[in-house]
């Protein structure tokens, strides 16, 4: 009897803890949408329409890809009228044996790319939204000696559909046209160093992060020519690093916005890709050791608010940042905002409490981001500024 | 093969009413009987002439079967009991039983009184239906007749709301109407055991929704309470006296303690007798906490909410205030809209579902101009809010209770199949279950297997374990016994033991056969000629050449004799028994062939 007693006051705890939350949330938010997955995501990917697309990246198969009609709050409208619905509502899915890690629509096509272990190929599926609801494989893209090699990290973009560049590795970078699956660029490397992102920055410049922490360019006019490197950044070896690269209004040339660059150790930095030599500017964030390693570290450029960016996957908060008055100190600095939602939430598959998987901020809405986190839950949020800062 | 046959009533895809016919072992039953809301017109009725067209409904129908409450599950019995005709049983559970009237009656008044509507039924007619209901209780097990049993199961979503198991012999379908799996401030989460039905029906509008969890949902209603509180302003919030007002309440008055508010709440009169009394007779129904509460103290007595006065109305400065009806359609909550409506600074939450017809309808439809008695019309200027509350399971949550029931097939109602092809693979492929999808008055048929019980003696058990090799679990064992069907039980038995209990004397059947042979040779020689054929060609069996001159097969015997009339003809006599039936016609054609011309 008195183990019953113990967790209904255990419980009743975490509720109270949770109603706090609540009610501070009614002062820190706009807005506020907490969403529970069956399974969760490590990816929000945004398609026509503000529609948002998630997968399972469970190792045991099963996991659906899913492709999500967004409530009538996350869409654009000039006069905000009656929103009684709340609500996501599937469009359409498919299931996949491989756990998902990445995803990528390819503009122009009504197709989409997805890579996950155990090797760095790419599966192809057809979304037919208006046909059927299902979410349909339609083939694969293979990569030379891909077996046992790391996930692929993709990247697409508008101007030059339908290609697709992917890579594990800095010698396995290419290019594939998606739909006759020829390769049209493979980067002239010998260096077999571990991606962790790549980005188009225009339809000709590639940029390409290694999880060491190395930038490098590449002209894909000029694919015998070596990566350019980029300056190392200064920080601990043994750490992991990702990156953001900022968007431009659409179609535009994104080479102007500086790159930023976050490790496992919370240092941030940002690079102007035209002047390489030094960091623009670099900070500490305040953020604990990510516990499981740096799988989920996430790192991304508000597309409507001027200088702002968030980072998470250290544990179940994601930070918000005004860099416009960071120098390169490397001081630590005060995000602007902490959502803290996902720790309320249960506990992940392993027992530990929550850690955010991903985050993405509303292409238009300057102040709404999307996070998901390891215990399924998908929150969108649009959070108060408060006066003196940044927008 | 046995068949359940599935038919939702009603036009085209609309989602708006609930009305499933069922057939199950020879019973007919219909599950809920709504009125759809956006119709005014006879289309807001299920079509009942689909049922039987020149039959009584009574006679086809052995019970009818009403969920819950809401007026897309119940609004067309009284038309469907007294105005088409219906004599049978109706089942529901008690709250649904107490609170359906009550909106039946609410609603028959706007559409008759306000609208003017005379093809529509009276007060009389929901009277004479409600003495057509039995009531029944959770997980009571209710016998329609003798055949057709019926139980109910907590569903959640509101006060009374039920699932409900239809069973005839060993096949069986679950209704689930609305259901919630996730609990909230004043009602538990659905429940059922793992009843393993031959078909679970649901709707499917649920399961491709990921909703926003309640917390959110509240989080918005206080928040925009709070807002139009501190800019001064008032906000009117129309309710149902049985519906989520409590838990409207509740939360309020948690979130005025924590945040030390001190604008008033007020709770019009009458909403807190009738409330009480529901809640007061049903409160098995409700959840823990609510029940914790209950015994600390009386549900209603809030320490920020009071009672109202009509004079208060005209208070200065801001004010949150709970009235009925809920649709705005007349009474208190009317009048309190007509004094605010002007002021911008004021806002109306509307908490549910308004039918056509009430200002609630009008204002939701975006309509600000509103003509009122006497060619008066009112400007609404202030806020207008609409609040979902209700608690309905989404697309985990139908995985949950397909998995606690564990159905052998599910069917899902109000979708489109071609949009629905993505929840069917996942339902198929996650539960190994097959999904059907029917349109709205499109009949499935599924075909189920019921399993008969034997008891299977223990000697004839041993005796066939004992025969040849052991049982292979991958091949059905084909054995052979006496089926005994007495007093409702099915027993296996060994013939021997049949005969016996029966008191039967066994008999053998035995055949004999002549087949004729040419050969002038002696008898013996005749013999000699068929053992050797014989045993050449059943190498597998046993075939013996006994002294007094006859052949055995196994258990069959041959002999063979001159024929009477001619030398040069043999007789061979082969007998068997019933038991041996295959083997001895198979000797009978072989040695209709004829035996080989060079033997020994």
């Amino acid at each position: 009897m008195e183990a019953v007693g113990a967790r209904e006051e255990e419980k009743e705890e975490e509720e109270e803890e949770e109603e706090e939350w609540l009610l501070q949330s009614l002062r820190l938010y706009e807005d506020l949408h907490a969403f529970e997955l069956q399974a969760p995501t490590r990816l929000i990917e945004w398609a026509r329409g503000n529609r948002v697309c998630v997968a399972g990246y469970g190792q045991s198969g099963g996991n659906e890809i899913l492709q999500l009609l967004p409530p009538p709050t996350l869409q654009v409208k000039e006069t905000q009228g009656l929103c009684p619905e709340r609500d996501f509502k599937v469009e359409c899915g498919g299931f996949s044996n491989r756990p998902v890690y990445s995803l990528k629509y390819v503009p122009d096509t009504s197709l989409l790319v997805t890579s996950g272990p155990p090797d760095s190929s790419l599966q192809v599926w057809q979304v037919s939204a208006e046909d059927s609801d299902v979410i349909k494989p339609v083939g694969a893209i293979p990569t030379v000696n891909g077996t046992g090699q790391p996930w692929a990290k993709i990247a697409t973009v508008s101007a030059r559909a339908p290609w697709v560049l992917h890579g594990s590795r800095l010698n396995s970078v290419q290019i594939t046209e998606v739909e006759s699956r020829k390769n049209v660029y493979m980067a002239a490397s010998s260096n077999s160093e571990e991606l962790s992102g790549l980005a188009f920055l225009d339809g000709n410049t590639l940029l390409l992060c290694c999880a060491k922490g190395q930038l490098c360019l590449a002209d894909v006019r000029q694919p015998q020519s070596p990566l350019e490197a980029v300056s190392v950044p200064s920080a601990p070896c043994g750490e992991r690093w990702c990156m953001g690269v900022g968007r431009g209004p659409q179609g535009s040339d994104s080479s102007s916005q500086p790159v930023a660059c976050l490790s496992s150790g919370g240092y941030l930095t940002l690079t102007d890709l035209r002047k390489t030599s030094e960091s623009l500017a670099s900070a500490k964030c305040r953020v604990p050791s990510p516990s499981s390693g740096a799988e989920f570290l996430c790192v991304s450029w508000a597309p409507a608010l001027e200088g702002c960016l968030a980072i998470s996957g250290f544990d179940g908060t994601v930070h918000v940042y005004d860099m416009q008055s960071w120098d390169s100190s490397g001081r630590e600095a005060e995000p602007i905002f902490v959502h803290r939602g996902h720790a309320f939430g249960g506990s992940d598959s392993s027992g530990g409490p929550p850690l955010v998987t991903v985050h993405t901020w509303h292409p238009q809405k300057p102040r709404t981001l999307l996070s998901a986190a390891s215990d399924g839950s998908l929150h969108v949020w649009d959070w108060v500024q408060s006066c003196g800062k940044c927008g | 093969m046995p068949e359940i046959k599935v038919t939702p009533l009603g036009a085209g895809q609309d989602v708006g009413r609930s009305c499933i016919l069922v057939s199950i072992a020879g019973k007919n039953v219909m599950l809920d009987c709504g009125m759809h809301m956006g119709y005014n017109d006879d289309r807001r009725f299920p079509d009942f002439s689909y049922i039987t067209q020149n039959g009584r409904l009574t006679d086809f129908l052995d019970c009818v079967i009403i969920s819950h409450f809401h007026l897309d599950h119940c609004g067309a019995l009284p038309y469907f009991s007294e105005m088409v005709g219906y004599d049978g049983p109706i089942y529901m559970t008690h709250p649904t039983k107490a609170i359906c009237p009550i909106l039946l009656e609410d609603y028959r008044k706007i559409t008759v009184d306000k609208k003017g509507e005379t093809n529509f039924f009276t007060s009389q007619m929901i009277k004479d239906c409600m003495k057509k209901v039995v009531a029944v209780h959770l997980h009571q097990t209710v016998q329609v007749d003798e055949e057709l049993e019926i139980k109910a199961y907590y569903a959640g979503h509101v006060l009374g709301a039920a699932m409900f198991q239809i069973k005839v012999g060993c096949e069986s379908v679950v209704y689930t109407g609305d259901y919630n799996m996730t609990p909230d401030r004043h009602l538990g989460a659905a429940w059922i055991d793992k009843c393993r039905p031959d078909l679970l029906i649901s709707e499917s509008t649920y399961a491709t929704t990921i909703r926003d969890s309640k917390r959110c949902r509240e989080r918005d209603f206080l928040k925009k309470v709070h807002e139009t509180v501190e800019r001064g302003g008032k906000v009117l919030i129309p309710v149902f006296a049985l519906g989520r007002a409590q838990e409207l309440c509740i939360l309020l008055e948690t979130f005025w303690e924590r945040m030390n508010l001190k604008a008033p709440i007020y709770f019009s009169t009458g909403l807190t007798e009738k409330a009480n009394h529901y809640y007061k007779l049903f409160i098995t129904w409700t959840n823990q906490k609510i029940r914790k509460t209950f015994v600390q103290r009386n549900m209603f007595e809030f320490k920020h909410i009071k009672a109202f006065d009509r004079a208060f109305a005209d208070n200065p400065g801001p004010m949150v205030v709970f009235a009925t009806p809920g649709m705005l359609h007349a009474g208190q909550s009317l009048q309190i809209f007509r004094k605010w409506a002007g002021n911008e600074k004021n806002m109306v939450i509307m908490p549910g579902y308004c039918v056509q017809g009430t200002v609630g309808h009008k204002i939701l439809s975006g309509q600000r101009k509103l003509e009122m008695e006497g060619r008066q019309i009112l400007e609404v200027k202030m806020q207008v809010e609409y609040m979902s509350f209700s608690a309905h399971a989404d697309a985990k949550g139908i995985m949950q209770l397909i998995r606690q029931a564990e159905p052998r097939n599910v069917l899902l109602v109000h979708g489109e199949a071609k949009k629905m092809e993505f929840l069917k693979q996942k339902i198929e492929q996650e539960f190994h279950v097959s999904c059907y999808m029917p349109a709205n008055g499109e009949t499935t048929t599924i075909f189920t297997n019921p399993s008969i019980p034997v008891d299977i003696s223990l000697g004839l058990l041993k005796r066939e374990t004992a025969i040849g090799l052991l049982p292979d679990v991958k091949k059905p064992k084909l054995m052979h016994g006496t089926l005994i069907m007495k007093d409702n039980s099915f027993r296996l038995v060994s013939p021997e033991q049949a005969l016996k209990e029966l008191g039967l004397a066994e008999h053998q059947l035995r055949f004999t056969c002549r087949v004729h042979i040419q050969d002038p040779r002696k008898e013996h020689e005749t013999v000699l000629r068929v053992y050797n054929h014989l045993k050449g060609i059943l190498k597998d069996y046993s075939v013996q050449h006994l002294p007094d001159g006859s052949i055995t097969v196994e258990s069959i015997l041959i002999q063979a004799t001159a024929h009477s009339e001619d030398q040069g003809t043999k007789v061979l006599l082969v007998s068997w028994t019933y038991q041996d039936e295959e083997l001895g016609s198979y000797l009978t054609s072989l040695l209709k062939k004829g035996l080989p011309q060079s033997t020994s």
